[in-house]
């Protein structure tokens, strides 16, 4: 399956859901944040959220900042 | 009441959360993780700013949230990066995911060189998110009619800057400030330019509620001894402020008696 992470083209061995995909990119499940076609999906729909061919994800992590 | 009783009694209140301590500190441009957590726990902070970033597919992001949270740190993500009201509300709604609140620091500064908000995109911004729910902390130029604007929009409190952001100029629009605090019923929070604990008791002196500080503690000799300084500053500003400042003369008033007693012995 293909699809866009943070601009990068990607393909996924097999179906998965947003936060098998967090595992999967080895990325912190704590302060990130995860929007599909630049709509936010809350952390709680992670799990129900299984991504589609072409979906444009973008992962975005707390960082130091003032 | 006594002033001891007073002092303790005096706590901010800003939406559902108590302070104890006015200065609110910044997490950004510390040289190591280490030196950022050990200054923000000097300070005894509670409320600390984060940003929020694309993440970097190629590399692997520092940690930096589990001592900040294993430390009680209340976290207050802003939207820096934000060029729009737009920009400013996808920011914030995607911090509210990452950091689990719904507290923000609605920033808004498209011009890169001067860090300046935008007070249009960020009244537009902070109407949005305060009706989507948010506690919303906007930062914003010291301009008394734009911040009474933003307290009726539903902004909890107000952060006007001293100076443009890491300046470390100090507070150069004392007087808008002061008509800001004269009039504001919610907190007023003075942030950007505060370069030294001087500056942060001055804004305290004039009533301010509390002070962000970030630069000054991050880029000192010592952040930990600056951070326990600008601590030390602003209790004692709040502190000059509660026990209620003498008023200014132009002229000398002379603090011993001017008793002719020199003359009388000739």
């Amino acid at each position: 399956m293909k699809i866009q992470v943070n601009e990068q083209a990607l393909i996924l061995p097999n179906s998965m859901n947003l936060e098998q995909l967090l595992v999967h990119l080895e990325k912190p499940l704590i302060g990130s944040a995860v929007a599909v076609n630049m709509q936010v999906i809350s952390r709680s729909e992670w799990t129900q959220y299984n991504i589609n061919e072409g979906d444009n994800i973008s992962l975005f992590q707390a960082i130091a900042g003032g | 009441m006594l002033f001891e009783e007073m002092k303790q009694q005096d706590q901010l209140i800003i939406g559902d959360k108590h302070f104890h301590s006015r200065l609110f500190t910044g997490t950004g441009k510390f040289n190591d993780q280490q030196t950022m957590v050990a200054a923000l726990k000097a300070s005894k902070s509670e409320l600390v700013t984060m940003a929020l970033k694309r993440v970097d597919m190629q590399h692997k992001d520092d940690d930096i949230l589990a001592p900040l949270i294993k430390n009680g740190m209340n976290l207050l993500p802003n939207t820096s990066g934000a060029r729009n009201a737009k920009e400013a509300v996808f920011a914030a709604e995607l911090a509210r995911e990452a950091l689990q609140t719904n507290w923000v620091k609605l920033e808004i500064h498209p011009d890169p060189k001067y860090l300046l908000p935008d007070p249009i995109e960020t009244l537009k911004a902070a109407e949005a998110l305060a009706n989507k729910g948010f506690i919303v902390l906007p930062y914003v130029h010291a301009d008394p009619v734009l911040c009474k604007h933003l307290e009726t929009a539903g902004c909890a409190a107000v952060m006007p800057l001293g100076a443009p952001i890491g300046s470390n100029k100090g507070i150069k629009t004392a007087e808008f400030l002061e008509i800001i605090i004269e009039q504001a019923n919610v907190p007023v929070i003075v942030d950007a330019g505060l370069g030294s604990p001087s500056h942060a008791a001055l804004a305290m002196e004039m009533g301010a509620d509390a002070v962000l500080v970030n630069t000054a503690i991050a880029v000192a000799g010592n952040p930990i001894a600056m951070s326990q300084a600008f601590a030390n500053a602003v209790q004692a500003g709040r502190q000059a402020y509660l026990a209620g400042l003498g008023g200014q003369s132009t002229e000398a008033v002379a603090s011993s008696p001017l008793t002719a007693f020199l003359e009388a012995s000739l």
